[in-house]
C-alpha cells in the first residue's frame, strides 16, 4: 500500500471527492441560506408571533362553573373571549367543549366562527373558507380538526383557526412558503419539514466539514506573493517620491 | 483575445474563499453542532417534568367574574392548581396573577422557600439547588424575556437552570450549557452579533450570496476537472 503523504495534493484530493459526493448539498445549503437570509422575516412569520388578538374579558356575570361538568371528569376550564362573546374551553379526557360563558349554551365552531376569529387577525376580504380534518404540512405545529380560512390579499394569506376551541394558530402566506421549501432543502427532511437532527444530515454535515476544512487549508497552499503583487504595485510609487 | 475560462474561475474561486472562507468554515461547524445535539435536548424538554393531569371538581368554586372584577384588562381566567389547591390564573397586561379559586382572593406572590420547593419538583435531575436569586434585569440568555423573574440555578456539568414567574412560581423558561453554546453557535451561523435573531443583517446577505458563488464556481471547476481527466485518458 501506498504511504499517505498529507501534501497539499493530497488535500487538494480530499476537496475534489468530497466535492464530487456532497458538493451538491453544499450548493444547496449556501444557497437556500442565501434565500433565507433575502426573505423578509417579518413577513415570513407573518402574524404567527402576534398576540395582539387577545381581547379583555368583560365584566359582569358568567355563567356557574359548576354547571360545566357534564359527568366526564374535567381536566381544566378556560374562560376568554371571542371578541364577540366570553367562552368557556372545558376540557375532558374526550377533548375540548366550547361553552357559552354568559348562559351556557354549547358552541360548535362552525364556518361563520371560523370567518369571525380570521377577520379579526387579517381585514382583507376572505376568499373561501375550508375544514381540515387534521394539520398540513402548513400547520405541522398544531392538532386536531382546523378551518382554513383564504384572504385575497398580496400575500395570499391563510389563517388557520382551531375547530375544536376557535383559537387563531396561524397565518401562512406565500412568503413563508417559498421560505419552507428552502427551508426543507436546508433541514434535508424532504416529507416533513420539521426536524434537523436526522442521521442523513448529521452525516452529510460531518463530511461537508472535511469539504471547507481542506478548503481553508489550502488557501494557504494557493495563494503565492505574486497574487498580492496589485497590492504592492500601488504602494510603489508612494515609496518613490519619499525616497526623492 | 480567448479567455481561459477555467483559469478565470479558478481564481474567482480562490479569491472568494480568502473573503468567506473563516465563515464557510464556521458555518459547517456550528451546523454540525446544531444537527447533532438534538433539538429537544437544547430545549431542556429532559431538564423538567409536566405537572400531573387530574380531574377538577367544578363545586363551590368562586365564579370568575370576581378574577375579572379583580384584574382588569384580563384576557383569560384558567383553572389550575399551586401547591395541591385549585387557583384561577388571570392572565393580565401586566402579567399573570393567581386568586383562590374557592374564596376568590388573591394569592400572594410565592416566597423563596415556596418557588425552591416548587422548582425542586419541577427539575427532574438529582442535583442540589445551587442558587436562588430574583432577577430584575434579564440576563443574555433570557434577553427575550421581560423581567422580573427568579433564577434557580442547579448543580452539575451543564450548570442546569430554571426561571420562575415571581407571581404565579410558573416555569418561564429553562437554560443549560448546551443551550447556551446553542445560541453562541446560532449567533456565529447567523452572523447577528448583537440580538443574535436578524435572520435578515446585510453582513449575512452578503456572506451567503457571496458563499453561494463560491460553491457553484466550486462545482463548476469539479465538473470541468473530471471531464479533463476522462479527455486525457483517452
Amino acid at each position: 500500500m501506498k504511504k499517505i503523504r498529507l501534501t497539499p495534493l493530497f488535500f487538494r484530493r480530499i476537496h475534489k471527492w468530497v466535492g464530487l459526493i456532497l458538493g451538491l448539498q453544499f450548493v444547496l445549503w449556501t444557497l437556500s441560506g442565501s434565500v433565507m437570509a433575502l426573505l423578509d422575516k417579518d413577513k415570513v412569520a407573518a402574524h404567527a408571533h402576534d398576540m395582539g388578538h387577545a381581547h379583555p374579558l368583560p365584566g359582569g356575570e358568567y355563567f356557574d362553573v359548576g354547571a360545566l361538568s357534564t359527568g366526564d371528569p374535567v381536566l381544566g376550564v378556560v374562560l376568554r373571549d371571542l371578541g364577540t362573546r366570553p367562552v368557556y374551553e372545558v376540557r375532558t379526557q374526550k377533548g375540548v367543549r366550547l361553552v357559552d360563558a354568559t348562559d351556557g349554551a354549547a358552541i360548535s365552531v362552525d364556518e361563520s366562527l371560523a370567518r369571525e376569529v380570521a377577520a379579526m387577525i387579517n381585514e382583507a376580504p376572505i376568499r373561501q373558507a375550508s375544514l381540515l380534518p387534521k394539520s398540513t404540512l402548513e400547520t405541522r405545529d398544531h392538532e386536531g380538526a382546523m378551518w382554513r380560512i383564504d384572504f385575497a390579499d398580496a400575500e395570499n394569506s391563510s389563517a388557520y383557526v382551531s375547530a375544536d376551541t376557535a383559537r387563531f394558530l396561524v397565518m401562512r402566506g406565500d412568503t413563508w412558503r417559498t421560505w419552507d421549501f428552502f427551508w426543507m432543502l436546508h433541514n434535508m427532511d424532504y416529507m416533513e419539514r420539521k426536524s434537523f437532527n436526522h442521521p442523513l444530515i448529521i452525516f452529510v454535515a460531518f463530511g461537508t466539514l472535511w469539504l471547507s476544512a481542506t478548503g481553508f487549508y489550502l488557501l494557504f497552499k494557493s495563494f503565492t506573493r505574486t497574487d498580492f503583487r496589485w497590492l504592492r504595485r500601488r504602494k510603489k510609487p508612494v515609496v518613490r517620491t519619499l525616497a526623492n | 483575445m480567448k479567455i481561459r475560462w477555467p483559469l478565470v474561475i479558478r481564481r474567482f474561486h480562490k479569491w472568494l474563499a480568502l473573503i468567506v472562507g473563516v465563515q464557510a468554515l464556521l458555518w459547517t461547524l456550528t451546523g454540525l453542532y446544531m444537527v447533532t445535539v438534538h433539538i429537544d435536548i437544547i430545549h431542556g424538554d429532559n431538564l423538567v417534568r409536566s405537572p400531573a393531569v387530574e380531574p377538577f371538581d367544578l363545586t363551590g368554586l368562586a365564579s370568575p367574574a370576581l378574577v375579572v372584577a379583580a384584574a382588569p384588562g384580563a384576557s383569560e381566567v384558567r383553572l389550575q392548581r399551586h401547591f395541591g389547591r385549585p387557583v384561577w390564573r388571570a392572565e393580565t397586561p401586566d402579567g399573570p396573577r393567581l386568586f383562590d379559586a374557592k374564596s376568590g382572593q388573591a394569592v400572594p406572590d410565592p416566597t423563596e422557600a415556596q418557588i425552591r420547593a416548587l422548582a425542586q419538583r419541577i427539575y427532574t435531575g438529582d442535583g442540589k439547588i445551587v442558587s436562588v436569586r430574583l432577577l430584575t434585569t434579564a440576563p443574555q440568555e433570557m434577553q427575550s424575556r421581560k423581567p422580573p423573574f427568579w433564577q434557580v440555578e442547579f448543580e452539575g456539568w451543564n450548570r442546569p437552570t430554571l426561571y420562575l414567574s415571581p407571581s404565579t412560581g410558573e416555569l418561564i423558561s429553562r437554560r443549560h450549557t448546551l443551550w447556551r453554546v446553542f445560541d453562541f453557535v446560532w449567533m456565529l451561523h447567523i452572523m447577528d452579533y448583537d440580538e443574535r435573531t436578524d435572520v435578515n443583517n446585510p453582513l449575512l446577505r452578503i456572506a451567503t450570496w457571496s458563499a453561494f458563488a463560491m460553491a457553484i464556481s466550486g462545482a463548476w471547476l469539479l465538473i470541468w476537472s473530471f471531464k479533463r481527466r476522462k479527455r486525457k485518458t483517452a
